[in-house]
């Protein structure tokens, strides 16, 4: 396993199509699948994420290097010199700009932040996604979701009267 | 399988390479649609994470979710959220919610009852409702329950024997619901899970007695329980009571780590100071609040050694001395909010410059105590006796005070330093050191962000 800088501890992560990123340990660690491999020593050479392309991986160490002061080891350093209400507010700013994305890219950062399991990543693409189809008709949802209907009409009919409350 | 496992094997199955195939690259960068291509049942993210998503959703639209597809439907029918209120289900109705019984049954008995873990059911005052609540909490209120929210109308909760220990719920709030201390103790001792209490309006509970095998419990909050005589608490880890009603008496347990407390009812300011010190010794944040307070201004022989923040209101009373008491016993206090608005009806008409007799009590010179006290607001003087007496109390004792602000009735604005002779002279005099006194704020009130 690679070190650098003042005894910080780095870890490779590699792509499926061979994009190879050194990050600090702490910064990896964000994510509680990578922690987990390497708690359980899993981690000695480089870690291959599979399913997550090399664009999407080095968006989701963008979020884990911006998320991991408030959280980690350096965190005590960064909050001695801000406020932690000063600082949410700057990470949800960031946040905000980070989720600018288009759809495709947006979906496969909920499916990295869920197998690599890191909670913050995976409660904002959520919430997006949410805040983005609320308010839309059925069809205008299906759109976005790329989601067919298959309810047969009648029983479509059936689970409308059911709800139709939440349509009023 | 677990869910971990699954999501693998979900992702094992959309490997990248049928991914670079297909979705990936038709979906691309926009979000165009390529036609029929692009339509699936459920989109291409693995059914576990839109699950997620949809138990994320607000419950209104999570149900209109239900119409997209099958896979929605069978989502919708383990929401883990049900919130089954008037608000929510009729509101945006029109013609009223003259349906709003028969929602509240469809939605529950539609629910597979598989992992529901929130459930707000507030019948509003709907009759009509009445004859189906048991069945509906006989239904919902299952041992994966975690958080429990009952606004019943007066309606009776009896904990059903057979319902078995709750071993999950962490919050329960009982509103307008007939249920006795006995049955809430008998609740309670079948959730050690919990962490949040809240009783209001619940009439029919006498002595409320809370045992110590809830270790997790860190807040209690009773108001409007009329009836109630006597809180009586053995959870250990107890750190934040608010309660209010006609005269009630705390017997807490003296392993207490109570950090925040809150009280609302007659002569709490006596019973506060009597008996707080000694029964709450970590105490942090007390904001207490009294009508009809017959002081009697003990001076202290324990302290609130932890007191930092103290909030008083009280509507009648003409003696603020206790105010002085308490500033002797709170050595590390740096916030200071004391609110003595009268109900307007009654405010007393007598200005500061009116008052024509001054009997101010003087505090003994030995007592002159240094504070912490950083912010300071007063509001509600409308008597020249009160306002200097408090503020001969004050002042006596402010040292690091950065931040003060007086919104009496009749607007008042001064600072003194150092009252000794002539109060009232004084008071308006501009004796305002460099130093402690920094800042002066005279006319917006400050902000309580501790409170």
């Amino acid at each position: 396993m690679a070190t650098r800088e003042a005894g910080k501890k780095m870890i490779m992560l590699k792509s499926p199509d061979g994009m190879e990123f050194e990050v600090e340990e702490a910064v990896a660690m964000e994510s509680q699948t990578i922690r987990k491999m390497i708690e359980d020593d899993c981690a000695d050479t480089a870690i291959l994420i599979p399913n997550i392309n090399s664009k999407i991986l080095s968006r989701v160490i963008e979020y884990c290097n911006k998320h991991v002061p408030t959280t980690g080891a350096t965190g005590a350093a960064a909050s001695d010199t801000v406020a932690p209400a000063a600082l949410a507010e700057d990470l949800k700013i960031w946040d905000a700009e980070f989720i600018k994305v288009n759809r495709a890219t947006r979906f496969d950062l909920i499916q990295a932040a869920s197998y690599l399991n890191i909670k913050g990543l995976l409660d904002l693409t959520s919430q997006t996604t949410i805040d983005t189809i609320s308010d839309n008709s059925l069809e205008e949802i299906r759109s976005f979701l790329s989601t067919k209907n298959d309810y047969l009409p009648e029983e479509e009919q059936t689970i409308r009267r059911e709800n139709q409350w939440a349509f009023q | 399988m677990g869910q971990k496992g699954r999501r693998r094997q979900n992702l094992a199955r959309n490997g990248v390479n049928r991914r670079k195939d297909s979705l990936y690259q038709q979906v691309g960068d926009g979000d165009s649609q390529n036609g029929e291509t692009l339509t699936y049942s459920m989109p291409y993210l693995p059914e576990d994470i839109w699950h997620r998503i949809h138990s994320l959703m607000p419950m209104r639209d999570a149900a209109r979710a239900a119409c997209l597809s099958r896979a929605f439907l069978h989502s919708w029918r383990c929401h883990p959220n049900l919130t089954l209120d008037w608000q929510t289900l009729c509101s945006k109705s029109k013609g009223g919610g003259g349906n709003f019984s028969r929602k509240i049954d469809s939605i529950i008995r539609n629910h597979s009852g598989i992992g529901l873990k929130r459930l707000e059911l507030d019948i509003f005052d709907d009759d009509r409702t009445l004859p189906y609540i048991d069945s509906w909490l006989q239904f919902a209120v299952t041992p994966g329950i975690e958080e429990l929210t009952l606004g019943l109308y007066k309606s009776a909760f009896r904990p059903m024997a057979e319902l078995g220990p709750l071993r999950s719920l962490t919050t329960l709030h009982l509103c307008s619901v007939r249920i006795t201390g006995d049955e809430v103790g008998c609740f309670l001792s079948n959730s050690p899970a919990l962490e949040q209490l809240k009783l209001y309006d619940c009439k029919e509970i006498i002595f409320l007695k809370i045992p110590c095998m809830l270790q997790r419990l860190r807040c209690l909050s009773v108001f409007s329980c009329w009836m109630l005589q006597l809180i009586e608490c053995k959870a250990p880890n107890l750190s934040n009571i608010y309660a209010s009603g006609e005269n009630i008496k705390l017997s807490l347990s003296e392993a207490l780590c109570m950090k925040d407390l809150c009280m609302c009812f007659p002569n709490v300011i006596g019973y506060a100071l009597a008996e707080l010190p000694s029964i709450m010794p970590t105490l942090e944040t007390l904001e207490i609040g009294s009508e009809d307070e017959v002081v009697n201004t003990p001076m202290l022989p324990t302290k609130f050694i932890h007191l930092k923040h103290l909030n008083i209101q009280i509507t009648e009373s003409d003696d603020y001395f206790h105010l002085a008491s308490f500033l002797d016993a709170s050595p590390s206090l740096e916030t200071l909010f004391l609110d003595v608005s009268k109900d307007k009806e009654y405010v007393d008409r007598e200005s500061v410059f009116g008052g024509s007799s001054l009997h101010l009590r003087q505090l003994p010179e030995d007592r002159h105590v240094r504070l912490k006290l950083k912010r300071v607001e007063i509001i509600g003087f409308s008597s020249a006796k009160s306002l200097v007496s408090s503020h001969v109390a004050l002042s006596r004792r402010q040292s690091h005070l950065s931040c003060l602000c007086w919104t009496p009735l009749m607007v008042v604005i001064g600072v003194v330093v150092n009252i000794s002779v002539g109060p009232l002279a004084r008071l308006f005099s501009r004796k305002i050191s460099v130093g402690p006194l920094a800042r002066l704020f005279s006319r917006k009130p400050l902000e309580r962000s501790w409170l």
